[in-house]
């Protein structure tokens, strides 16, 4: 039974809420989580598990993925949970000359903010990556990319956070909110009610339904990346690798409406190579289509010749939480006193759950944060 | 001699055991795709279709739920496996049905 006060009550259990209940019980916060479905089980199970730092825009956003990568690297022990997180470096392919223009630039901005990425010809490239095509142009390299499995880490964050005495309520949707006088005053479930002076909506796509029962408009839209994933093969990648279409894809939404997709591609611990994805606006359907696992194939066959011979054993969807200009909405709003947002990271939630659970647990200790999070305030999307 | 929980295969594509099952089911999992997610039970080759009807048995046990309220896990293409370039290769099945 829900308790009937708490001092925090997180909305959503995906990677972020899981985070962000890690990161206020390990500060002595008496916090609460509130699951509609089971831990992981929207857009944090449909994904790939890329830590990425080189597709995130220079500025504050990499930033932020610099921070959360150094606290990856310590995760597995404090957590004491095996996250099968691996550093082992990612590589952006170049496929032509106009993309091998926009990397020079993209990787030269990288580079001035300390970044450690560089440029490769065709021959580096394959050299790391000899599963590659001849046919690329070359790459960039940074071994600072890395990877992780989203399922474990959520899950990890969820069993240190109880060991720390959060309390996690999966099943359990939350129905309406209560304000009183402009301030957060309880949250309304399927199973009672709960008091409590602060609730921070983790919960992704469906922030902007959470957002509604006090009368916010949360501009968070559905995208669905669709995936294919093969048989258990031996070790044919050794690192995390996108197309710098992908880049292409997330910071020039124009191009991003028509070509619609950005390849990305791991192989897991466990040998199952992940390729994704689309990148369309379906609302909220989660199938997969005939045109884009085509075009997945078509385009990865391209890339990587030699997987043409491997299995798919399955093909899935997930729905990512896109936002107009690609960055998450982090932080108190304005006009009402106790509620935090947290969601809205795209296809950056798992390499950026570490640092938003630390950054959202010390506003709500502190009342401010360490990296100023004023470029993610939900009111941008309002002047 | 009686085997014991961690003997007992449950998912044989990813060498699952009864024990494994029971455990996610301890923790939390109430749903067959939620067991799925804990243990790799399901993620294998034939993709649930031995494990699945024993995973629902075994939450509907331990949890008291009838089996009929379980979830089932979401069935996905392709039906059985197929390989990448049937999918997008110049053999691909998408460019004989246009043909």
């Amino acid at each position: 039974m829900l308790p009937q006060k708490a001092e925090v009550v997180v909305i959503g259990g995906g990677v972020i809420g899981s985070s962000i209940v890690y990161y206020l019980a390990k500060k002595g916060i008496k916090v609460i989580l509130l699951e509609k479905n089971g831990i992981a089980s929207g857009t944090s199970s449909a994904c790939e598990g890329l830590v990425f730092l080189q597709s995130k825009k220079p500025g504050v956003h990499l930033k932020l993925a610099l921070e959360s990568s150094k606290k990856f690297s310590n995760l597995k022990e404090e957590l004491n949970y095996d996250i099968e997180y691996r550093n082992n470096g990612g590589m952006v392919i170049i496929e032509n000359n106009e993309e091998l223009k926009a990397m020079k630039i993209f990787v030269e901005e990288q580079r001035n903010i300390g970044l450690d990425v560089s440029l490769l010809d065709r021959d580096r490239a394959k050299e790391k990556e000899p599963a590659l095509s001849q046919d690329i142009l070359g790459s960039t390299y940074s071994p600072l990319d890395a990877q992780v499995n989203p399922m474990y880490l959520s899950f990890a964050f969820i069993s240190s956070a109880r060991n720390l005495g959060a309390e996690v309520y999966t099943h359990t949707e939350v129905t309406g909110i209560r304000l009183k006088f402009n301030r957060i005053n309880s949250i309304e479930t399927t199973i009672g009610e709960i008091k409590t002076d602060i609730a921070i909506n983790a919960a992704g796509i469906y922030a902007p339904e959470i957002g509604k029962m006090i009368g916010l408009e949360i501009p968070i839209k559905p995208r669905r990346g669709q995936l294919l994933v093969t048989e258990s093969v031996p070790k044919i990648l050794n690192g995390v690798l996108i197309s710098a279409k992908y880049i292409a894809a997330k910071f020039n939404p124009s191009l991003a409406e028509t070509e619609g997709e950005g390849i990305s591609i791991e192989q897991t611990v466990n040998g199952n190579i992940l390729i994704g994805s689309t990148r369309e606006f379906v609302s909220f359907d989660k199938n997969v289509t005939p045109e884009g696992i085509n075009s997945i194939a078509k385009h990865i066959i391209l890339l990587f010749p030699r997987l043409k011979e491997i299995n798919i054993i399955r093909t899935f969807a997930g729905l990512r939480p896109y936002t107009p200009d690609g960055l998450p909405i982090l932080g108190k709003v304005e006009g009402i006193e106790g509620f935090i947002m947290a969601a809205g990271h795209e296809g950056d939630g798992i390499a950026l759950s570490p640092i938003t659970g630390d950054l959202i647990a010390e506003l709500v200790v502190k009342g401010e944060t360490s990296i100023p999070l004023d470029e993610f305030k939900l009111e941008r999307f309002y002047s | 001699m009686k085997k014991k929980d961690k003997d007992i295969i449950i998912c044989r594509c990813e060498e699952v055991s009864l024990q494994e099952i029971e455990e996610a089911i301890t923790e939390g999992a109430v749903t067959v795709a939620e067991v799925k997610r804990r243990t790799r039970a399901g993620m294998g080759l034939c993709q649930g279709r031995t494990c699945r009807q024993l995973i629902a048995k075994l939450i509907s046990k331990h949890t008291g739920r009838a089996l009929k309220d379980i979830l089932p896990p979401t069935f996905r293409p392709p039906v059985r496996v197929v390989k990448l370039k049937t999918l997008g290769g110049e053999e691909s099945c998408f460019l004989k049905k246009q043909k």
